[in-house]
């Protein structure tokens, strides 16, 4: 009989952040649990306090340096209820605009994740040596799809730098709708092939990306439907009809079987449904549906949650492709973690399609920009970011300060899930092994990679985002650790 | 540093007579490592540069795509070091790395990735400029400040050569 252990990764690589993973072991050498752990801490949402309110959107996005396009809209979406405004009373030019950008935004984002992280994973695989698991290497065998992925990630900087000044933390909403026009000259930019590819260009390649990702899987599909699947409950918005929305809708949550357990409900009642449970190993919380409870009621959100909720997509090409995905389950909720790039993909695309449509919509051209109304005490913003549901809510004292902001970000509601997911590869790759391979610790940061998990927003922290795997026996004391320098 | 180590003389007097870029890497708001961006800064308001002045946190693999379209290109950062004069200008050596972490790598990768991805291999420099405060401040501290003034004379020279 051997010694218990437990495993810690630290750093997990690839993500946006830094987490620990800590894998405990019996005396047996099974698995009796693992854990992923958040270990930083920033309070964004206390020192936001004192702020007055159309600091919001710009501070807030500060949160990180991916997605901060998210939090921008997010909390502007917030900061218009609290000028009087709902999102049917921005302009159209400005609800264009805002649309606009947040598409570019879940572009690069997905760019960035697929090319960037997750594609040495799939092109050499997960027990390839370390130190072909990069993109570095994806430039090297991979020519054509690394020129794509930088490109295309390219197209969306460009156009949020076009729209909001700046490729990061730019500015574009203010309260009651955006404060710079679009002009012909910039537009026209996106239509043309220069340094960028146009915008039909880059609807073939998205096409491409998910021709591509359809033959991995019909070679790899043992591997991809297995590694890390499991139920759960998903969590996304669609409009009134039940399209995906990634910018306005209505929250819908199904259980693993398909049937719905938040139906379609207005996003200023999220307070109504969710609870944020805590956890004393973990500085992310563990948002699930108050009715359901905190077994039952947690939901996985982004790209896999959002095409198993909604009913349809409002673009040809990716309502196609959103067709054969959800027939290869027969219609059932799909819960293969490793599906999540290819539900990705099919975002991609769909953002491409619509990105297209609305460059060629004049009225982004427009010049009426801004609506006010009555101020309100209180606004709340719910938007689809890359990574899954976004919410920020403020409330606002007589002066206009902020006195309270509650942010639940998307990595955040898929805690449990990424928790499930380790556990998964603990009970599966790493459970009786007596030596923990470096090919075996990257599958548990492949499960959590699939989720694109962004802990810097999470947390709302700051700095350097290294991951850790480390061994402890039944006593609590660690045997072997290892870590990434 | 991504460079040779050999330090040259006149090394980016064409820099005026050929399609160029300057990339100020580092972060204004953590004191001295702004140096970068204060150096681009300074020569895109001195006029003495015409070509083109892009400004980074951290080099990322697009921007090996970037500088395919370049002749020559300068990196400017802070650096942490000692170095004579508190400054220096080396050729960048292009390299492949392989690192687990792509959020930031050096120039040598860049140019390194650009030859791979583009079969393109722009000219390449980077200037050091020594620093010494690195919290979070915005402002360079006194020594950085004398640092930046040589580096920018030294441009200056190189250019009007």
């Amino acid at each position: 009989m051997g010694k218990a252990r437990k495993i810690i990764i630290d750093p997990v690589t690839r993500v946006e952040g830094h987490g620990k993973v800590t894998v405990h072991l019996d005396e047996n050498g099974n698995v009796n649990d693992a854990f992923f752990h958040i270990v930083e801490f920033r309070g964004f949402e206390r020192f936001i306090q004192g702020h007055p309110y159309w600091e919001a959107p710009v501070l807030v996005q500060r949160l990180c340096g991916i997605c901060p396009v998210s939090h921008h809209l997010a909390a502007a979406k917030a900061i218009d209820q609290i000028v009087g405004i709902d999102p049917e009373d921005l302009s159209p030019v400005a609800s264009r605009l805002r649309r606009l950008l947040h598409y570019a935004q879940i572009f690069q984002s997905h760019a960035l994740h697929f090319f960037y992280l997750a594609s040495p994973d799939l092109l050499f695989g997960v027990d390839a040596p370390r130190e072909k698991r990069s993109v570095v290497q994806v430039a090297i065998d991979h020519k054509e799809i690394a020129r794509k992925g930088i490109l295309m990630r390219k197209f969306g900087q460009e156009l949020i730098k076009a729209l909001a000044g700046k490729k990061i933390h730019g500015i574009s909403a203010v309260p009651g709708g955006v404060h710079k026009s679009f002009t012909k000259e910039e537009r026209d930019y996106f239509l043309e092939e220069n340094d960028t590819p146009s915008v039909d260009t880059l609807i073939e390649w998205s096409q491409s990306m998910v021709d591509f990702i359809k033959g991995y899987h019909e070679k790899n599909h043992l591997w991809l439907d297995k590694f890390a699947a499991y139920t759960s409950g998903y969590l996304g918005m669609v409009t009134p009809e039940g399209d995906l929305d990634f910018y306005d809708g209505r929250l819908r949550a199904i259980d693993a079987k398909g049937n719905i357990t938040l139906n379609d409900v207005p996003t200023d009642d999220y307070i109504k449904y969710f609870t944020e449970a805590v956890e004393k190993w973990s500085y992310m919380k563990f948002p699930y549906l108050t009715h359901l409870g905190r077994e039952d009621g947690w939901n996985r959100v982004g790209p896999l949650a959002r095409l198993n909720v909604c009913d349809r997509i409002s673009t040809p090409r990716a309502q196609q492709e959103l067709e054969v995905f959800k027939a290869y389950t027969n219609g059932r909720p799909n819960g293969r973690t490793m599906h999540s790039h290819w539900a990705r993909l099919i975002e991609m695309l769909h953002c491409a399609e619509l990105m297209h449509d609305l460059l060629h919509d004049p009225l982004v051209l427009g010049t009426d920009l801004l609506r006010k109304g009555e101020q309100r005490s209180e606004g709340i913003g719910i938007i689809e970011a890359p990574r899954g549901t976004l919410i920020h809510h403020y409330e606002v004292d007589e002066k206009s300060m902020i006195t309270k902001c509650n942010l639940i970000v998307s990595t955040t509601h898929n805690n449990e899930a990424m928790n499930r997911a380790v556990r998964w590869v603990a009970q599966n790759v790493l459970d009786k092994q007596k030596e923990i391979t470096e090919g075996m610790l990257n599958q548990v940061e492949v499960a959590i990679r699939a989720y694109d998990p962004c802990l810097s927003c999470a947390t709302h922290a700051m700095g350097q985002m290294p991951l850790k795997l480390s061994v402890y026996d039944h006593e609590e004391t660690l045997v072997k650790e290892y870590v990434r320098d | 540093m991504a460079a040779t180590g050999q330090t040259q003389n006149r090394m980016i007097s064409d820099f005026a007579d050929c399609k160029s870029l300057i990339i100020g890497i580092g972060n204004s708001g953590r004191s001295d490592d702004g140096l970068g961006w204060a150096f681009s800064e300074s020569v895109e308001e001195s006029e003495l540069y015409r070509g083109d002045i892009v400004l980074r946190y951290q080099l990322q693999i697009e921007d090996a795509d970037l500088i395919s379209a370049y002749d020559q290109v300068l990196f400017v950062d802070a650096h942490s070091g000692r170095v004579d004069r508190g400054m220096r200008c080396e050729l960048v050596d292009p390299h492949i790395e392989h690192s687990y972490s792509t959020h930031a790598l050096l120039p040598g990768a860049i140019v390194g990735l650009c030859k791979e991805l583009y079969d393109a291999t722009p000219k390449a420099y980077i200037l050091m400029i020594e620093g010494h405060e690195w919290d979070l401040k915005i402002g360079l501290s006194e020594i950085a400040q004398t640092n930046l003034s040589r580096a920018l004379q030294y441009f200056q020279e190189e250019i009007n050569q």
